[in-house]
């Protein structure tokens, strides 16, 4: 079950990460394994600031590329599950703090 | 990762920094090439900008060492502003210094990896080298608290007369501890060119029993255990294990990374390519990182060297065997495009071992031509001067 697009997310604090030239490359330091995301991957990357939701997030995607906002939603929501499978991100609970 | 590499070595993103932050050390290795006095180390908010220039510029992969780090007593600010800016760190130290109080703020500032120096697992071989009494004892000491705190350890043990065939203790010793290790043959000149370091260096022929050695062909130690996966979404996002990224493809042509995706600075602000390649660039005291790294001279230079194009080295049958390293060439042949003679000795008794039949190389052909035409000459000569004197 996906998680529902108003939650909000931000990123594992643990994290090393630098964009370069448009594309972000992501060290998780406990298993050392790295993630390189793409021009859009890096995009959503940047806006994931702890404040916005998924919905925020993916309307960000529509507004600045070709796609639809049903597709940016659903591609959002899949990224940021995939993301958070590997640790990369959290979910923000209502209350404040970092979920586990 | 070769992606990355690909990316940075192409576009000269210095993806990776070596930093020193001092030259001091509590140990006085006999191989050192360094100047343990300090000359006016760069001050914490020095350091600081540094950070910010070099993360700004691209920079992911950062090694702080020494001299020995802990000595600096401004660490863990600098260690603190480098996890606000994102980079992946690692650490050079001889660990004499760890403590669990330390080892723990080492970990809160997101240290991934500490690489600590070990000779030898047998005390006085250890302590003679690093001239410190009981230094293998507290070294080893440091390990599992380091790794109890989580961070990940290697073990580095360069080679020299006087620990050259402690390298079988060294693997078991990362064995038993469960850690990766590197044997290092390569002992350089000091930095400003002084031979001092050379006469630890052990000898191409006193080195063929390593070579020779099965166990260093069938144990490659790794730098990580992690498997590497692959997730795919938005459209190619993908997670690997990270290495040094050294043996990637994209440097097919290049000498090494050194100038193209890395550098190495110095506790003063000398930027250089490489710790092995002491060509000052520029100092970050008087110009900003990216500038120096864009635009200076030195490094111009360095990037437009092709390994295919070198004047002895490129005509070399066992260029596939030699790690020609053009720092060395250039401290030990005073040329960075030249051939100079370990690598050539090395790469010849590699050769061998890997059964090539009576392999030479460039800079040893040319010699030798050189010689049978000298004396073909000095014949003539003499010939000539006998018939003029019937």
């Amino acid at each position: 079950m996906s998680t529902p697009a108003s939650m909000t997310w931000q990123k594992n604090p643990a994290l090393a990460w630098r964009e370069i030239d448009d594309e972000t490359v992501i060290i998780s330091p406990n298993d050392s394994v790295m993630h390189e995301l793409n021009d859009t991957g890096s995009f959503l990357w940047k806006n994931i600031d702890g404040k916005k939701s998924a919905a925020e997030l993916a309307e960000l995607l529509a507004e600045n590329y070709e796609v639809t906002p049903d597709v940016a939603l659903s591609d959002t929501q899949a990224l940021l599950e995939e993301m958070s499978s590997r640790k990369l991100v959290v979910t923000v609970p209502a209350t404040g703090g970092v979920s586990p | 990762m070769d992606g990355l590499i690909s990316r940075t070595v192409q576009k000269h993103r210095p993806l990776s920094v070596h930093f020193d932050l001092t030259y001091r050390c509590n140990e006085r290795c006999v191989h050192c090439y360094l100047d343990h006095d300090d000359h006016g180390e760069l001050t914490t908010a020095e350091c600081l900008k540094v950070l910010e220039d070099l993360a700004r510029s691209g920079t992911l992969f950062l090694t702080f060492s020494g001299g020995e780090i802990f000595l600096r007593p401004d660490l863990y600010e600098i260690l603190a502003a480098a996890r606000r800016l994102h980079f992946d760190i690692s650490l050079k130290s001889n660990a004499l210094l760890v403590t669990a109080e330390r080892a723990a703020r080492l970990r809160e500032f997101g240290v991934r990896r500490v690489q600590i120096s070990v000779y030898s697992d047998v005390p006085a071989i250890h302590d003679a080298i690093t001239k410190v009494p009981g230094s293998l004892e507290r070294t080893l000491a440091a390990i599992p608290i380091l790794l109890e705190h989580g961070l990940q350890v290697k073990l580095a043990c360069p080679l020299m007369q006087e620990n050259l065939m402690a390298y079988r203790g060294v693997m078991a010793l990362a064995e038993k501890l469960g850690v990766p290790y590197i044997l290092d043959l390569t002992i350089t000149p000091m930095m400003d060119g002084s031979s001092g370091p050379l006469e630890h260096r052990a000898s191409v022929s006193s080195l063929l029993p390593v070579l020779r050695d099965p166990v260093l062909h069938a144990c490659k130690p790794q730098p990580s255990s992690a498997a590497a996966s692959t997730m795919d979404a938005l459209p190619s996002t993908f997670g690997s294990a990270v290495s040094s990224g050294i043996e990637s493809a994209a440097y097919e042509d290049l000498p090494c990374s050194a100038g193209h995706n890395s550098c190495y600075i110095s506790p003063y602000g000398d930027v250089f390519p490489c710790v092995q390649l002491p060509q000052a660039a520029g100092n970050l005291r008087r110009e900003k990182f990216e500038d120096i790294w864009y635009h200076a001279p030195q490094l111009e230079r360095l990037r437009a060297i092709r390994e295919s194009q070198l004047p002895i080295c490129s005509q070399c049958e066992i260029r596939s065997y030699c790690e020609r390293c053009p720092g060395l060439a250039l401290m030990e042949g005073g040329d960075m495009l030249g051939a100079y003679e370990r690598a050539c000795a090395l790469a010849e008794e590699k050769a061998k071992l890997a059964g090539v039949s009576a392999p030479i190389s460039a800079l040893h052909l040319k010699q030798n031509t050189a010689l049978v035409l000298a004396t073909v000459e000095a014949e003539f000569a003499s010939l000539a001067t006998d018939s003029s004197s019937d």
